[in-house]
């Protein structure tokens, strides 16, 4: 059996920096990854990071545009924590060795970006996400920790009221361990392949946020999906808005520049879930491109400009599109971008139970509230992975050592292997295209409560199916398909919470639109929904949002 | 068939060590848009005909570095290369797992010793007391030191470079192409410290081992151009500690010995190259050359053009980048 003080489970740029944190605080530190820490999808991010640090900008801006995007529902005791450590955050990275894109006067560069008052987001090319996660990976590789490569969290282990360790397999040799851990950290970063048009990677299926659920973990918000405006067409892959922010504008099949009906002032540049539901209503309302789509222009910011700022940008539309983005406009529709909502946390990661953290995506504190604003969430990867980091170490140094109990590994592995003895039963990847097709269809950027219901009971259904799910491969290694299966398990609880939480919200608030409930309702809904996981479903309660600053006021921009 | 679609006849490597005794192709027929990427047809034969077909991939968007495999004998990314242009080349698509790594199972392979010569080169930055970080405030670089870098921050790791290159395949030694670049990306930060340290080690750490074949820089689907790199910091080098390895004399013999008449003296090159014992060893390989081709181990006439030669050198020396 494997023990260590703290367990990160995941290596993105919110595991590998609470990774950091607790080995610098002195603690055994294991990191478990299913992918390759380089590989993890922080690295896919493209626009940048949020930090206030240019003269006429300020840390104040910085969390009013933060507060304002969350439409109210982030907390704002997080927020101001959050913004005040976006300087430092950066300057750290730098100082790690981050190759960040600079101006002629040798300093950070920064964009604009939508909601924010200044152009705030520092970048690397277009390619901030790989940028960080090299310059982490690098720096944490100086220091002594064990990384468990390859191999697959299934199940969290709880008991005697707290934090035991973790399961997991080893994906290469296909065995199951139990790796004890006084704390662990859940930083398995998104799951939007509960989406069949997603930006995220194969691998973002929310396994960590499924397992906390299953353990226990009171998941917070997760109704609140974000939809970007722009994703190319067929793959899904993202055109990051530093395209907008370099000068790009959208057009609709009349040649219009629609943005200015929907945001007269900020045009193109509004807010995420504004622009994406502008852009639903104007393919909606038929004028979109046959096929329902419509264009994003950068022609018109010439040739040197779009092959120097936005050289991922070119690649991707030549290469998956088949577009050329220098002469060409892109066909773009809004795709499943971010998930606000994750396992729910205080501003030091801890979650309802004792010794289980989360930190990134997989985790809400809540900053994002119902809405969250680009260049915001690689900051958040960095601070809050790194108190996380902090507090779990912490918790180790007080907490006496876990054991996981005797026969848990067995039954794991022989409740899992059953999948692949099993002569009948469906293939994971149908149950999971089955589950994608529902979602896309009726839990989209305008939610109707018909659909909502009717999404209820597909997924449900899925759900039994799921009981009698088939592994037909039967190799012990490398055995993608059961990841699959297994992956396809955590996607179906997170759907149905996501639907649950969506149809009980009757209002609108940031990128829960419900066409029945048009409007946000402070006086009954300024509250973050949890989920607790029970025999027949999620539990629905509900908790207050902090306040310290800022009075709700209507989000116009 | 439905319009816009091609047929594609794809035969995949298969190997799983447990069951199977040799490898064996799996030929599979696909009906697919001519743009489609390799990786896309790949799980389409997961999702449709066999779910136990395996291998790596996230992103799907060419930045992981997770999907690198042989295409029609090209180490590529699956994600990045579209079905129609190999149909048109090679009328079927033929996938192997990467080289000069063992094979795992089907399309995954093992890369710890790709990764292991990676963190060989301590890729990480080493501090540099003459430009400390400033207390609370990013470091500044001007321009031309961020032109340095090159396209080396465009490195995903994937190990394409490695898979293609046949210095790799041929000597344990040799760090591979990324690794190299990756160690170029450290040299010439002006945050880092390590520089004369980096260079010290990596001539006798492998650097003279690369072949020079470019087939890395044909390989990177990022552009990293590792071969452009490795040159760079075998000039560096030089420029350093002079020429102290069998590679690095070599180099420098074979560019005076032009110099001096226009064509190569091979048996002086030989003696700059190596020491008086170690060319005892060379003597059956100059014996051998001498029966087929005499005429090279004998000291050639200065050509006719030498003053030609002798401008370009001057230009050279003036111009190093004239080069490039
Ligand atoms: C295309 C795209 C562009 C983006 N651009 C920006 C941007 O410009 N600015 C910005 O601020 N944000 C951006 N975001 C959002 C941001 O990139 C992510 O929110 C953030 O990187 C998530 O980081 P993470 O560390 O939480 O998760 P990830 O980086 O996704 O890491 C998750 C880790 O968990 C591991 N893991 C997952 N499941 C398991 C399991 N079962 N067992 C073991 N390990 C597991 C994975 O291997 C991986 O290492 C973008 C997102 C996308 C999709
Ligand atoms: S899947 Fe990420 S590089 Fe191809």
């Amino acid at each position: 059996m494997h023990r260590h003080d703290v367990v990160v489970v995941g290596a993105g740029l919110a595991g590998q920096r609470a990774a950091l944190a607790a080995v610098e605080a002195g603690k055994d530190v294991a990191i478990v990854s299913k992918l390759h820490p380089l590989r993890s999808h922080s690295g896919a991010a493209q626009g940048g990071i949020n930090a206030a640090v240019g003269a006429e900008d300020s840390v104040d801006t910085h969390i009013y545009d933060t507060v304002k995007g969350s439409d109210y529902l982030g907390d704002q005791d997080a927020i101001e924590f959050f913004c005040r450590s976006a300087g430092p955050t950066v300057v750290e990275m730098e100082h790690f060795g981050t190759i960040f894109s600079r101006g002629s006067d040798g300093q950070l560069a920064s964009r604009p970006f939508g909601g924010q008052g200044f152009p705030r987001t520092i970048y690397a090319a277009d390619r901030t996400g790989l940028a960080l996660l090299q310059a982490l990976y690098e720096r944490l590789g100086t220091e002594s920790f064990t990384l468990y490569e390859e191999w697959d969290l299934t199940r969290i282990v709880v008991g005697e009221g707290r934090v035991q360790g973790i399961i997991a397999f080893d994906r290469r040799h296909g065995d199951f361990a139990g790796i004890a851990a006084k704390s662990v950290v859940i930083a398995t970063g998104p799951a939007g392949r509960v989406y069949g048009r997603t930006t995220n990677a194969h691998s973002c299926t929310g396994d960590g946020i499924a397992a906390a659920y299953r353990a226990g973990a009171l998941l917070k918000d997760m109704e609140f999906v974000q939809f970007h405006p722009t994703a190319l067409l067929e793959s899904g892959i993202l055109i990051t808005e530093g395209a907008r922010g370099e000068g790009g504008i959208l057009k609709n099949v009349n040649g219009e520049r629609f943005m200015s009906k929907y945001a007269p002032h900020v045009l193109d540049l509004a807010s995420r879930d504004v622009v994406s539901r502008a852009i639903w209503t104007e393919v909606k309302e038929g004028r979109g491109f046959p096929g329902g789509y419509v264009h994003l222009e950068l022609m018109h910011l010439g040739r040197e400009r779009i092959e120097s700022r936005l050289q991922e940008i070119c690649d991707f539309c030549r290469n998956f599109a088949g577009v050329d983005p220098v002469t060409q406009p892109i066909p773009i529709m809004p795709g499943q971008h971010y998930m606000m909502g994750g396992v729910g946390t205080n501003i030091r990661g801890e979650t309802n139970i004792p010794g289980l953290f989360a930190a990134g995506e997989a985790a809400c504190v809540s900053i994002h509230g119902a809405n969250r604003l680009g260049g915001n969430s690689l900051l958040e990867t960095l601070v809050f992975g790194k108190e996380a980091g902090i507090h779990a170490a912490a918790h180790a140094e007080k907490a006496s050592t876990t054991e996981i109990p005797n026969g848990l590994v067995e039954e794991e592995t022989a409740l899992i292997r059953g999948m692949s003895e099993r002569k009948d039963g469906e293939e994971p990847q149908h149950l999971r295209a089955e589950m994608q097709a529902t979602m896309d269809e009726l839990v989209g950027i305008y939610r109707h409560p018909n659909d909502l219901t009717e999404a209820l009971r597909r997924i449900r259904a899925l759900q039994t199916r799921y009981q009698s799910v088939r592994v037909v491969d039967r190799s012990s290694i490398y055995n993608i398909n059961l990841t699959d299966a297994l992956e396809t398990g955590h996607m179906l609880d997170l759907a149905e919470v996501i639907v649950i939480g969506a149809i009980a919200r009757t209002e609108s608030r940031g990128a829960h639109a419900r066409v029945d409930f048009p409007r946000r309702d402070d006086v009954n809904w300024m509250k973050h929904t949890m989920a607790r996981r029970t025999a027949t479903g999620p539990e629905l309660s509900y908790a207050p949002v902090a306040f310290t600053r800022w009075e709700p006021k209507e989000r116009v921009y | 068939m439905e319009a816009g679609l091609v047929k594609a006849p794809i035969e995949v490597y298969r190997f799983d060590p447990t069951h199977d005794r040799a490898p064996r192709y799996d030929r599979f027929e696909l009906e697919l848009a001519p743009h489609t990427p390799v990786l896309t047809a790949l799980l389409k034969i997961r999702a449709d005909s066999d779910p136990s077909l395996t291998m790596r991939y996230s992103c799907r968007s060419s930045i992981c570095g997770s999907c690198a495999m042989v295409i029609n004998s090209k180490s590529r990314l699956a994600c990045q290369t579209p079905i129609g242009p190999e149909l048109e080349r090679h009328g079927r698509i033929v996938i192997d797992p990467m080289r000069n790594m063992p094979v795992l199972r089907d399309l995954v392979v093992e890369m710890g010793g790709f990764w292991g010569n990676y963190r060989k080169l301590e890729p990480h930055l080493i501090d540099n007391p003459e430009r400390p970080m400033p207390e609370g405030r990013p470091s500044s670089m001007s321009p031309e030191e961020v032109e340095r870098f090159k396209e080396t921050p465009r490195c995903i790791a994937c190990g394409a470079c490695y898979s293609a290159c046949p210095a790799v395949e041929h000597d344990a030694a040799f760090p591979g192409p990324m690794s190299l670049a990756k160690l170029y990306r450290f040299v010439v930060d002006p945050r880092d410290g390590g520089q004369r340290e980096r260079l010290l080690k990596i001539q006798p750490g492998g650097l003279w081992l690369c072949l020079r074949c470019h087939l890395c820089t044909e390989a990177c689907p990022k552009d990293v151009r590792p071969s452009e790199r490795i040159r760079d910091l075998k000039e560096m080098a030089i420029a350093l500690q002079g020429a102290t390895e069998h590679g690095s004399k070599h180099a420098v013999a074979f560019k005076e010995n032009i110099r001096e008449r226009g064509v190569l003296n091979e048996f002086k090159l030989v003696r700059q190259t190596y020491n008086p014992i170690e060319m005892l060893g060379q003597v059956p390989q100059g014996l051998k050359i001498r029966r087929k081709k005499p005429e090279i181990t004998q000291t050639p006439k200065p050509i006719e053009g030498l003053a030609e030669v002798e401008k370009l050198y001057e230009i050279l020396d003036d111009e190093p980048e004239a080069t490039k």
